[in-house]
């Protein structure tokens, strides 16, 4: 058991360079456990990478039954010391760009070969003893290993030497070049900077056509970014390469990255990992800053109330990704059915009023369809849309109600004028009853209010199945606030969702009960 | 709009920049999502151009990327007639890689060489264009010289 790569920060340290860092660069394409330069390398589950040949051979598995494949039966003990673990024999395939970036530095280390034919390097291999046990054997931590006498400059006479078996993966190198005509540095950094252009091709997700940024690899051996292969995850649950079925959607996120390609991305090109990580960023949070509100297009959700959503539409699990990382919120409008001009967008396929949510719980199912409790925090009309892979996003602005002084003096002036054409009218006709415009404007708005609590009285009394104990536990007892006390109705009374639209354009809390109210009466109207 | 993927950039670079023989697709100026497609008709087809004037065998077509391609499969349509039993009048293709077999992984050129090779082998048992698959499965000879001719007369360069 030997101690895996160590993982490296990407903006921690930059670019190795071919000559001071020769050892290092070789260590990264060692196997860790027979230290030759890879053949056939198959990256584990848990991100680590050894030679197919160093692996221990498949045993059953015991007590194990699901997923019930064959090959999942079977089960390798990882052989890393970090590890241990014992993985499917399934998930242990050849990793596929691996295996090519091995191919191609095999071929740029032969092609460089000649052109150092007189350059002898000494390398004095140097142990390292990290074990406890080794330290009680060996007073000195340090001790003399192998010394080999190789062509071509430290880089390739490092390669060569890790080739013939001759270089343990711990061990540091001392090197003593014996041709005093030549420096060899520039011949490694040419040749570190055709491994580079080489590998950069490979190094490329065949899904972004980006430079792999947190390297993921499938059980298939394919490997992608992360966020892309999350993404291909929402559309299916088959490699996009080789279209083998993947059991991985939901635990994608805790899925360790490809440790080796980490490290060597990070090594070769340090500069381009961090334009990828602030780049991806950049486009996560939308690209445009303007249009930053992600629009759920579904059903009436209203301020303060729950909705409850099951999300299965591909770019709708990207969008709750992205929400559930950032502010947790998002806007929710209705579908245009009659395609309505709305505002100043025109026909537009949503509603121009909407709420927004905020996430209060997402259960995220294995297949990668997710339950998702929400709440209404405020009110929005949209000004300006646009879409992002797939769903729209908008500038909206909030829909506040007027201040209490305002609404005060409304009600004031809405009562004082329909009672004192009330009275006029009760004197000129005695016998007919108030429009009915007039009667609901002589209601205060806390007498509106009470009016409806009585009919909430009145329906539970009579067991309205609307207001069964189940949808009173969900939605809550009704609120005391009128300004809150319609919101609550139109969630739990079964009318058009159309009609209920109407509350989220209202400005008053007096014209929120008014619309409730003249619900009422209609209901009313239908039982009577 | 959100900006236009790094994908969608160098796919179109690749394709200038590397074209496949036979094969052009162009985006427009004011849409890059939107290409202007043409299909050489394969050799030994009944889409073939001839050698000598009208020349012809050349198919527009119309290539849209939608807005979460790659993970949605590219929109394509034959704007010329074509007489073939997996292409609809309207131009409709039925290929699988355009529907329910498209990957991430595959990309613009390897879907043109799909309805180039489609063009090649024209399969009338998974027919979008019935009467056309039910003449090509009656009298094969028959419909190879209708494609011939709507060939000649319609796909002009």
């Amino acid at each position: 058991m030997v101690e895996d790569v160590a993982p490296q920060e990407y903006s921690e340290k930059g670019a190795l360079a071919a000559h001071a860092d020769a050892r290092e660069l070789v260590r990264l394409v060692q196997c860790p456990q027979c230290s030759k330069p890879f053949n056939a390398p198959v990256t584990l589950p848990c991100g680590h990478t050894a030679c197919r040949s160093c692996l221990p051979n498949p045993v059953a598995r015991t007590n194990i039954s699901y997923p019930n494949t064959p090959d999942r039966l079977l089960g390798i003990s990882c052989p890393l010391a970090s590890c241990g673990a014992e993985h499917a024999a399934a998930e242990c395939s050849v990793d596929v760009t691996l295996t090519k970036l091995m191919e191609l530095i095999k071929n740029e280390v032969a092609k460089h070969l000649p052109l150092v034919a007189d350059m002898p390097i000494h390398l004095q291999e140097i142990l390292k003893w990290d074990g406890d046990v080794a330290m009680e054997e060996n007073e000195k931590t340090e001790a003399k290993g192998n010394s080999r006498v190789l062509q071509g400059g430290r880089l390739v006479s490092t390669f060569v030497m890790a080739e013939m078996g001759d270089l343990r993966y711990s061990s540091e190198v001392e090197y003593k070049t014996l041709s005093d005509a030549h420096d060899d540095q520039d011949l490694n950094n040419a040749l570190l900077e055709r491994l580079r252009d080489a590998a950069q091709k490979e190094l490329d997700c065949h899904v972004c056509y980006n430079m792999m940024l947190d390297p993921t690899t499938t059980s298939c051996g394919h490997t992608f970014c992360r966020r892309c292969l999350v993404r291909v995850m929402d559309h299916s649950s088959i490699c996009p390469v080789c279209r083998r079925g993947l059991h991985i959607p939901a635990s994608l996120q805790n899925k360790p990255s490809n440790t080796l390609l980490n490290a060597l991305l990070n090594g070769l090109c340090p500069e381009l990992v961090e334009a990828r990580h602030r780049a991806v960023e950049a486009e996560e949070q939308g690209g445009d800053d303007d249009l930053n509100t992600p629009l759920f297009v579904c059903t009436l959700s209203l301020p303060t109330m729950p909705t409850f959503l099951h999300v299965f539409e591909p770019r709708y699990r990207l969008m709750m990704r992205r929400c559930v990382e950032g502010n947790r919120q998002f806007g929710m409008v209705m579908y245009n059915r009659n395609s309505a001009p709305q505002g100043d967008m025109g026909s537009t396929q949503f509603l121009e009023y909407g709420t927004l949510l905020e996430i209060v719980n997402l259960e995220l199912l294995r297949d990668g369809r997710s339950f998702v409790e929400t709440r209404g925090i405020g009110r929005f009309k949209i000004r300006r849309h646009g879409m992002l892979d797939g769903y729209h996003v908008a500038r909206v602005e909030r829909v506040e109600d007027l201040s209490l002084a305002e609404e005060g003096l409304l009600e004031q002036s809405e009562t004082t004028v329909a009672n004192e054409f009330a009275q006029r009218y009760q004197q000129d006709n005695p016998d007919m009853p108030l429009p009915l415009d007039v009667a609901i404007n002589r209601f205060s708005t806390q007498e509106l209010l009470d009016n409806c609590m009585t009919f909430i009285r009145q329906m539970r009394d009579a067991s309205a199945p609307w207001l069964s104990a189940r949808i009173v536990q969900v939605y809550g007892e009704p609120p005391e606030d009128p300004a809150l006390f319609p919101y609550w109705f139109a969630s739990v009374v079964p009318i058009a969702e159309e009609e209920k639209y109407s509350l989220l354009r209202t400005t008053r809390v007096r014209e929120r009960l008014k619309i409730v109210y003249s619900w009422i009466r209609r209901i009313r109207g239908q039982r009577w | 709009m959100a900006a236009l993927p790094k994908r969608i950039i160098k796919e179109t670079e690749r394709l200038s920049k590397e074209p496949v023989p036979g094969i052009s697709a162009v985006p427009h100026d004011d849409n890059l999502r939107y290409f202007d497609v043409t299909i050489d008709g394969p050799a030994q087809s009944p889409y073939e151009g001839t050698l000598l004037p009208p020349f012809g065998g050349v198919f527009k077509l119309e290539l849209f990327l939608p807005d979460d391609y790659p993970m949605t499969p590219p929109k394509v349509r034959f704007l010329t007639k074509i007489y073939h039993p997996n292409i609809d009048r309207l131009g409709r293709i039925c290929l699988d890689v355009l529907k329910s077999n498209w990957s991430p992984a595959l990309q613009i050129r390897t879907i043109l060489l799909s309805i180039q090779a489609l063009l090649g082998a024209p399969n009338p048992d998974d027919p979008l264009a019935n009467d056309v698959a039910q003449q090509w499965k009656e009298d094969q000879n028959q419909a190879i010289a209708t494609a011939k001719e709507w060939t000649e007369k319609f796909a002009k360069a």
